[in-house]
């Protein structure tokens, strides 16, 4: 997929739904179960005005995004980084998973990709910023 | 009373003063299992092929199925609240992983979190920054995590 890969490429991008049901799941696989993300009754009464989705799961997004991009190389060398939360992410928000492929450049022989991702919620607003760097290599999916 | 009641109930918070520069958390063994990757595919959304369908891993680079890398961001956090809940208020402000080989289902994991830095900013902000490092059972590196928080309390 990263052949052929020149700067300004976009990332072929991932779109989903997030809902309650979702927060709950990731609520149960990581054991957060703060309740500004699982008991809506609570977070109303908060300045985020209702539930929101946990954080570290726009990283699980993230590496969802790498492994389409970069296959099995990523888990060989991959690195996020600059990772930073922008705004919240609310049930019935549709994401967009991206990015952008910023520098390419060889070390000790090898070849690597820079790229800017983000998060972007409703009509583009960036939710999740952060880069990227993988390593061109043999495991591609 | 709800379940983060009785959580909150059985461990205290994890507080700045807690958090002193050089501070080490007792390691996390953390077990990955069919049952787990299975949750977290469901979860996220993500079916990525390397995650469950064995044929193809077996002619694939890890020759095996492997957790998806974003389970560190699940296994960072436990580390260092293991004995601990986590205040409300705070702020995750950077975070940096670096993937250094692959989890196998079967693997159990050692997690070390150490909070290498902790001080108060010009604005009277407390800030924590986390160190973590996670290994395999052979004692094989699979991530490093770098996470820079400003603590709540």
């Amino acid at each position: 997929m990263i052949k052929g890969a020149t700067v300004g490429d976009a990332l072929p991008s991932i779109e989903k739904v997030i809902d309650q049901e979702r927060i709950m799941g990731w609520a149960r696989i990581s054991g957060d179960l703060n309740r500004l993300h699982v008991d809506p009754e609570y977070a109303e009464k908060t300045r985020f005005k209702g539930t929101i989705a946990h954080g570290p799961m726009s990283l699980a997004f993230l590496n969802e995004l790498m492994m389409e991009y970069f296959g099995g190389e990523w888990i060989m060398g991959g690195k996020l980084m600059d990772v930073r939360f922008v705004a919240p992410i609310r049930p019935g928000d549709r994401i967009k998973i991206g990015g952008v492929v910023k520098r390419l450049f060889e070390e000790g022989g090898e070849q690597f990709v820079e790229c800017n991702l983000f998060i972007e919620k409703g009509e583009g607003e960036k939710a999740v910023v952060g880069r990227s760097i993988g390593r061109i290599g043999d495991t591609r999916s | 009373m709800n379940t983060e009641e009785r959580m909150r109930g059985e461990k205290p918070e994890l507080i700045f003063s807690d958090l002193q520069s050089g501070r080490k958390f007792r390691t996390l063994e953390y077990p990955v299992d069919e049952g787990l990757i299975e949750d977290f595919m469901e979860t996220v959304g993500d079916r990525h092929p390397y995650y469950w369908d064995k044929e193809r891993s077996k002619s694939g680079p890890f020759g095996t199925p492997i957790a998806p890398p974003g389970l560190a961001a699940i296994y960072s956090r436990l580390s260092y609240l293991q004995d601990h809940t986590m205040p409300s208020g705070g702020v995750l402000v950077k975070q940096e992983f670096e993937f250094k080989g692959p989890i196998r289902i079967g693997d159990t994991l050692s997690v070390k979190a150490q909070a290498v830095e902790s001080y108060v900013d010009e604005k009277d902000r407390k800030r924590v920054n986390f160190l973590i490092e996670a290994e395999n059972q052979d004692k094989e590196p699979i991530s490093s995590t770098r996470l820079y928080a400003i603590w709540p309390k």
